[in-house]
């Protein structure tokens, strides 16, 4: 029973990874139609951005004089910030071009984005096809609970993606910038004749999900101890895959989703005699299943134009 | 008459280096080449120039030392790593009839297209490098043998020294689902339980995978005395570090895919107690190593002899064994020679099995000390400073 309840928990930390990725394709998705494939390579740009800060700092001798839990939010808050206006960069150049465009060419215009960030890291950074150590920002302390093991890694990793959430529905639900976001993706013309400024509320919209997306990869790399410049791939698909599972564009989808995800691959993983090397297999099963059967997804309103 | 004489001079002129050439040859004893195939340009020019350095300086020891009927002399040939080049390389010697034995490769795909040209014109050939197990134990050429050890074989030292002399007799083997992975599942299983241990759970992971969680849970779950993993480097450190994680304080041991510093610094505090082995010894730990680097650093080579530079000067030392004993003409009797040899060299006693494997497995051992790869022996472990987990 306890080993059930630990299998449980590892699926709920690779859901956690996942939900972190899905929520910001279902920002993009419901604020502006858009899949932006390249979203999982944009949250490990923002993992590698928090190392290169990382070396930066040890660099300049900042962990002499700084306490860790001081430098570690400073840390991820400016990986964070650089990322979500590279992020904002990326629109402007690369998504902003096609608004007036069938919604096949921006999808292929994310995917080779996604390749350009993926070459862009593996060439820049020294021996950058191998897997990049990520600092322990985390806390590793654990303590046994019944026949669970408990660890503060996981606890953060949890509490901050049930947080981010919370903060992306009160974003959207109840500011300015949400409303307007909503009133965008709803009738983009309409909302421009209200005064609203189109440009703008996009690239807000990509500042904040990247910024977002940036958080996500930190916590995939702070959770495996390393990244590696193609992880946003996988990630993204993985990410893609669960809000397409949960309902593109809504967003307890991406929660709903990710945990699914998450249950199958550890649980195949686990229960399933020489599964270790199917899980993926197992999980994108899952994903054409809903694709046949429920391609709205668990909680999607409407069915929009497939990918 | 005018014209003729400068005809002479030019015809005197061309005649003497022959002449030179010739008288020289009449001088000395009869020639024979041995020849010696390797990557001395590309990516492994490293170990392929060591390697020849130190077969040269095996024949340049034997012409000196004056024991030989013959004259003793190297054709070496490069192989850039490459089949093609190989296969090429292997043709030109085969096809000199000057050459009585050859010794080849440090790259495993190379072996494999070249013995079969060495099988088929029946010339001796010792692989000094290569490391696939099937070049000896799937062909089981009578003419091919081997001085370096398999991957495969590195279990067996591994087996003894974990299960045999430390005692942990339950174990979970995890390897990963690449070839390597899977002959070393293939390899250590039978051994293990041949040495008495238990074997709990066996899984496979593909690599490039990063969360092990699942799986070591599993395990936790098993209560094994420990954790066997045949594969490399990342996943290995990754296991590792995630084993603590989900609290399964076990033994961690594996074979030397893993042996390299870029696991202790993947897998942090927890690289600590780790234990692991590496084939060869330092050359300082053998014996009549420290005349071979004396002679070699006084033979002039200007690259270092490498890890496989002890094979190559073992693999040169056979040849010439075999052919002062049998002669250069019957090669037959020289592969006959080899394959029953008790050859005392660099690297200790070297003899073949029926294969033409090496039965000289050196390896070795390691532990993860503060950081840093320690020879077991010299190991606070070893000396009871430290506990392994148990």
């Amino acid at each position: 029973m306890a080993e059930v309840l630990q299998q449980l928990i590892n699926a709920l930390l690779l859901g956690c990874t996942y939900t972190l990725i899905a929520i910001g394709f279902n920002l993009f998705f419901g604020a502006l139609n858009v899949v932006h494939f390249s979203h999982g390579d944009v949250c490990i740009l923002g993992a590698f951005m928090t190392l290169i800060l990382y070396g930066l700092a040890k660099f300049l001798g900042v962990l002499t004089f700084l306490p860790g839990f001081l430098f570690v939010p400073l840390l991820i808050i400016m990986a964070m910030a650089l990322t979500g206006l590279i992020g904002t960069f990326f629109e402007r150049v690369v998504i902003r071009p096609f608004r007036y465009a069938p919604l096949l060419m921006v999808l292929v215009a994310t995917v080779a984005l996604g390749m350009v960030i993926r070459e862009t890291v593996r060439l820049s950074f020294p021996h950058g096809s191998n897997p990049q150590i990520f600092p322990r920002i985390l806390p590793q302390a654990s303590f046994q609970w019944g026949g669970v093991l408990l660890r503060a890694d996981n606890l953060i990793i949890f509490g901050t993606t049930i947080f981010l959430i919370s903060m992306m529905f009160l974003l959207i639900k109840r500011t300015r910038i949400g409303a307007a976001i909503r009133a965008v993706s709803q009738d983009t013309e309409a909302a421009a004749m209200m005064g609203i400024n189109i440009d703008r509320t996009v690239a807000a919209t990509f500042l904040i999900g990247s910024a977002l997306g940036a958080i996500a990869g930190i916590l995939i790399g702070a959770y495996n101890n390393i990244i590696r410049f193609d992880m946003g791939l996988m990630g993204g698909v993985k990410g893609f895959s669960a809000a397409v599972v949960g309902g593109l564009g809504n967003v307890y989808g991406a929660i709903i989703g990710g945990l699914i995800l998450g249950v199958v691959e550890t649980f195949a993983a686990a229960f399933i005699p020489g599964g270790t090397p199917y899980t993926d297999v197992f999980a994108f099963l899952v994903v054409i299943f809903f694709l046949v059967f429920k391609p709205s997804g668990i909680l999607g309103e409407k069915v929009y134009e497939k990918v | 008459m005018k014209g003729f004489r400068r005809y002479l001079v030019l015809f005197l002129l061309l005649a003497i280096p022959i002449l030179l050439i010739s008288s020289n040859g009449w001088a000395q004893s009869k020639v024979v080449k041995i020849g010696f195939i390797g990557p001395l340009t590309g990516p492994n020019a490293a170990q392929g120039v060591g390697a020849r350095n130190a077969f040269d300086l095996a024949i340049r020891e034997a012409n000196a030392s004056g024991k030989y009927p013959f004259k003793f002399e190297m054709v070496a040939l490069d192989d850039a790593s490459d089949p093609a080049t190989g296969v090429a390389a292997a043709l030109k010697l085969v096809s000199d009839p000057a050459v009585a034995a050859a010794s080849g490769h440090w790259n495993s795909p190379v072996a494999l297209a070249t013995i079969h040209i060495f099988h088929t014109y029946r010339i001796p050939f010792i692989v000094w490098g290569a490391i696939h197990p099937d070049i000896t134990g799937f062909y089981k050429y009578p003419g091919v043998n081997r001085v370096a050890p398999t991957l495969v074989q590195e279990n067996g030292p591994l087996c003894d020294w974990v299960i045999g002399e430390l005692g942990y007799k339950s174990i979970s083997i995890i390897s990963d689902t690449s070839s390597y992975g899977e002959m070393n599942l293939k390899a250590f299983r039978p051994m293990a339980e041949a040495k008495g241990a238990k074997i709990l759970s066996v899984d496979s992971v593909t690599v490039g995978t990063t969360d092990f969680r699942p799986i070591l849970t599993k395990v936790k779950g098993l209560n094994p005395d420990g954790l066997y993993f045949g594969g490399v480097v990342m996943e290995g450190a990754l296991i590792r570090d995630q084993m603590e994680k989900v609290g399964l304080k076990k033994l961690f041991f594996a074979i030397s895919g893993i042996k390299d510093d870029k696991f202790l610094e993947v897998a942090g505090p927890s690289g600590e107690g780790v234990l692991t082995i590496k084939p060869g010894r330092p050359i300082d730990k053998l014996e009549g190593g420290t005349r071979f680097v004396r002679a070699y650093e006084g033979a002039g080579y200007r690259e270092p002899f490498g890890a496989y530079g002890p094979n190559a000067y073992d693999s040169a030392g056979i040849i010439i064994e075999a052919i002062s004993k049998t002669g250069a003409e019957d090669k037959a009797a020289i592969s006959k020679y080899i394959r029953g040899i008790k050859y005392k060299g660099l690297m200790g006693e070297t003899s073949f099995d029926a294969t033409g494997q090496t039965t000289n497995v050196m390896v070795s051992r390691f532990v993860g000390q503060a950081g840093k790869w320690v020879t077991w022996e010299e190991s606070e472990y070893h000396k009871g400073a430290r506990q392994l987990p148990k």
